[in-house]
């Protein structure tokens, strides 16, 4: 198809060296990243806690609680938030809205974050969701647990006998997780009264569902959700949400629900700040480290970005490219402050490198992001080119440059 | 999504084709009134309103300045210059009203949250029925309303429905909708009618066998390009007339057709899923089912009125699954 029909809607990411990423590539790059930044963190929480138990209810709690606090208010409240999603989504009164809502809350999440996959079952009593591909399925165990405790807050806050009362009456079970080895996710939900089932503790979403599923055969599997493949997410009622709209959504709450929800546990793991910091850049440095030992993974990262071959293997740019692009595609707005021989300087300002959601800023961003760069340029180029970031007034300044550094991670 | 080996929803849909069944339908719920409210429904639906007998009602669509439509819905008029809007699309048609009720003397409320319904259906639901109301319903004409009780609980009653068969829909407050639906399920019990429950039997199932279809499916089509040509009436004027007329002049760019998907089950078909014809785009899929009446995967589709005539093979989705364009009816 000739560009010039959809010049105005076809968009990209330009690298440093003019080349345009495709804004699809962009997107599924950018769940990967920040899926990755969600590993280390995991890696993390690993470290600080040894009881696979504990730590799992630890962050399924808190990962409920913020979830319940996103709508958090009085019974006012909380029917006004209900009612605002009904209105937008379209959920009309035939349907028993509290068994649809879980699921088209849940259902539009998946779809953005490339969890691609159907609903198998909606209707009153049951919900079932099954899911092809998920980009945090190299997270592990623990983020498949607590997945089932945010499901359970928007299930809490909508499903209740009552509308707009929060009364826990499904069972909602992760029975298969990609993450855990399974072809599918799958996500069941059962009405308590219904199915006679009890209420459930944090590490009891992993378990079957009273009624048999319905399993997709491999040839009608799909590799991505509707947006990429599509153009757009269409729920059962008809609304839509663009592609431009999910890559925005996604590169807000990516990091809050993989990542800031569960940090609020993690950090609390630690002794003390100092302790979690230290673990922190130790996971991270070594994650970047390992990014580039490969030979293909250096040459693939040049035909990527289109470096030319007159930018040598030691030369800061290719570093810097790399960080150029990982931004971009992040949705992160940052400007070129120097890109020679010499080094590179990126200035991005403060509350657009840490606030991806506004209202919850995270700082580990910087300090995971600062060590695994790091870590990244000393196999991407050489160990005579170090990565840092500088504050600089209301911005950081993210710095290639040469450093030596006798304690160097 | 439906699939062919469900044994429950097969029997819902049975129940409806053969029998009788019954279920919780409430749409959203729109009054309209005031001095101009007749005037001001013709203007802005498609279908000829002004003169429409009290205690009857018509389908109707209504568009934007493009001509397309934005909604699908059902006028009822109550009487004494009050009128009913049954859609499910009440938050969207206020905002609309307000933006082009100017120089009409008109009121409208969504009261969706004031009512309930139900709907009873099948070809014996006319017995039901008169075991459930104070009257008979054998006179009732399609899309007449009436007044009528539920024991001591007042009712309004319409003849119409969302599954093709004989069928009734019945209007209660909502603080009467337990005893309503008590009272149906008692009513229902004799026939062997049962509620149904499973959501997609009865919004898409046993409607796409018989050509029936959701404003999302017709959603940014003309009612030409949406074969509902015969409800629009050229010889008065509504909101998005002289668009419509210049895009029915130029010949419809779009067709609404039917699909039959040649493999056992759609899982890998979304809404809005691309439909191509030897490998090329040439429109999307709005919808797919199981049709258990037909023993089908059964689908719409909204394609390039030239490039695909019936009998067209196409593919869909992302695995090409192979189906053939027929028309947008089964049953």
């Amino acid at each position: 198809m000739a560009l010039l029909a959809h010049v105005d809607t076809h968009r990209g990411v330009e690298t440093a060296f003019g080349k345009i990423i495709p804004e699809k590539e962009a997107y599924s790059y950018c769940l990967r990243t920040i899926a990755a930044f969600s590993a280390n963190i995991f890696q993390v929480m690993r470290l600080l806690n040894d009881d696979w138990e504990d730590r799992t209810s630890q962050i399924c709690e808190i990962a409920n609680m913020m979830n319940c606090a996103a709508c958090a208010g009085g019974e006012d409240e909380l029917f006004q938030y209900l009612n605002a999603f009904y209105d937008e989504w379209n959920i009309p009164e035939l349907v028993k809205r509290a068994a649809w809502i879980g699921g088209i809350w849940g259902d539009y999440g998946d779809e953005a974050e490339d969890m691609a996959g159907r609903v198998i079952q909606f209707t009153e009593n049951r919900v079932e969701k099954e899911l092809d591909s998920c980009p945090w399925d190299i997270v592990g165990s623990e983020m498949c647990n607590m997945t089932t405790a945010m499901f359970t807050a928007n299930f809490d806050i909508a499903a209740g006998g009552e509308h707009g009362a929060i009364t826990n009456d499904v069972a909602l079970n992760m029975c298969e997780a990609r993450g855990c080895g399974n072809p599918h996710c799958r996500v069941v939900a059962e009405r308590l009264d219904h199915f006679n089932l009890e209420h459930q503790s944090w590490l009891d979403h992993r378990g079957q569902p009273t009624q048999p599923v319905h399993d997709t055969p491999p040839e009608r599997r799909v590799k991505h959700a509707q947006g990429l493949r599509n153009g757009q997410y269409v729920q059962a009622f008809g609304e839509e949400n663009s592609l431009e709209w999910q890559y925005n959504w996604v590169a807000q709450m990516g990091w809050v629900w993989s990542i800031s929800f569960p940090l609020i546990a993690i950090r609390d793991m630690a002794e003390d700040d100092d302790e979690f910091e230290r673990i922190l850049r130790i996971v991270f440095a070594t994650a970047g480290k390992n990014s580039f030992v490969d030979y293909f993974a250096r040459e693939g990262l040049r035909a990527w970005l289109d470096i030319p071959r007159e930018i040598g293997d030691n030369d800061p740019r290719v570093m810097g490219a790399y960080i150029d692009a990982v931004l971009g595609c992040q949705l992160v707005p940052h400007e070129w402050e120097a890109f020679d021989a010499d080094g590179v300087e990126i200035r991005v300002s403060q509350e657009d490198f840490e606030g991806r959601f506004e209202m919850a800023p995270l700082e580990e961003i910087t300090m995971g992001y600062e060590a695994q760069w790091n870590g990244a340029c000393h196999t991407l180029v050489s160990p005579e080119w170090s990565v840092w970031i500088d504050e600089d007034e209301d911005d950081y300044l993210i710095t290639v440059g040469r450093k030596i550094d006798d304690r160097a991670l | 999504m439906l699939f062919k080996d469900d044994e429950v929803a097969r029997a819902e849909a049975k129940a409806v084709r053969e029998n009788a069944g019954w279920y919780r339908w409430t749409h959203d719920l729109v009054t309209v009134s005031g001095p101009d409210a007749e005037r001001f429904l013709d203007w802005m639906l498609v279908n000829r309103i002004a003169g429409t007998a009290e205690g009857r009602g018509k389908y109707t669509t209504m568009l934007d300045e493009k001509g397309e439509i934005i909604d699908d819905l059902v006028a009822f008029n109550r009487g004494g210059g009050l009128w009913w809007l049954s859609t499910l699309y009440g938050p969207h048609a206020v905002r609309w009203f307000d933006a082009h009720c100017e120089g009409f003397d008109v009121a409208y409320e969504d009261v969706t949250q004031e009512w309930d319904m139900y709907a009873v259906q099948g070809p014996n639901s006319a017995k039901v029925m008169d075991a459930l109301l104070d009257g008979a319903v054998d006179g009732l004409k399609r899309f007449q309303i009436i007044e009528a009780h539920v024991g001591e609980v007042a009712v309004v009653v319409d003849r119409g429905g969302f599954t093709g068969e004989l069928g009734y829909e019945v209007y209660c407050k909502r603080a009467d909708s337990a005893a309503v639906a008590q009272a149906i399920e008692a009513a229902a019990a004799p026939f062997g009618a049962p509620r149904l429950t499973t959501l997609e039997v009865y919004v898409r199932s046993l409607p796409m066998e018989k050509g029936m279809a959701l404003r999302q499916d017709y959603h940014h089509l003309t009612p030409y390009e949406a074969n509902l040509g015969w409800s629009v009436h050229m010889d008065k004027d509504f909101f998005g007339k002289d668009a419509l007329a210049a895009a029915h002049a130029a010949g419809e760019r779009r067709a609404f057709v039917g699909l039959e998907i040649e493999r056992e089950s759609y899982e890998d078909i979304a809404q809005k899923e691309i439909i191509r014809k030897r490998g090329v785009p040439v429109g999307y899929a709005p919808a797919f089912i199981y049709g258990y009446t037909v023993d089908k995967n059964i689908g719409f589709g909204v394609v390039d009125a030239k490039k695909c005539p019936l009998g067209t093979h196409v593919t869909i989705g992302p695995n090409d699954s192979p189906a053939i364009v027929v028309e947008p009816r089964w049953v």
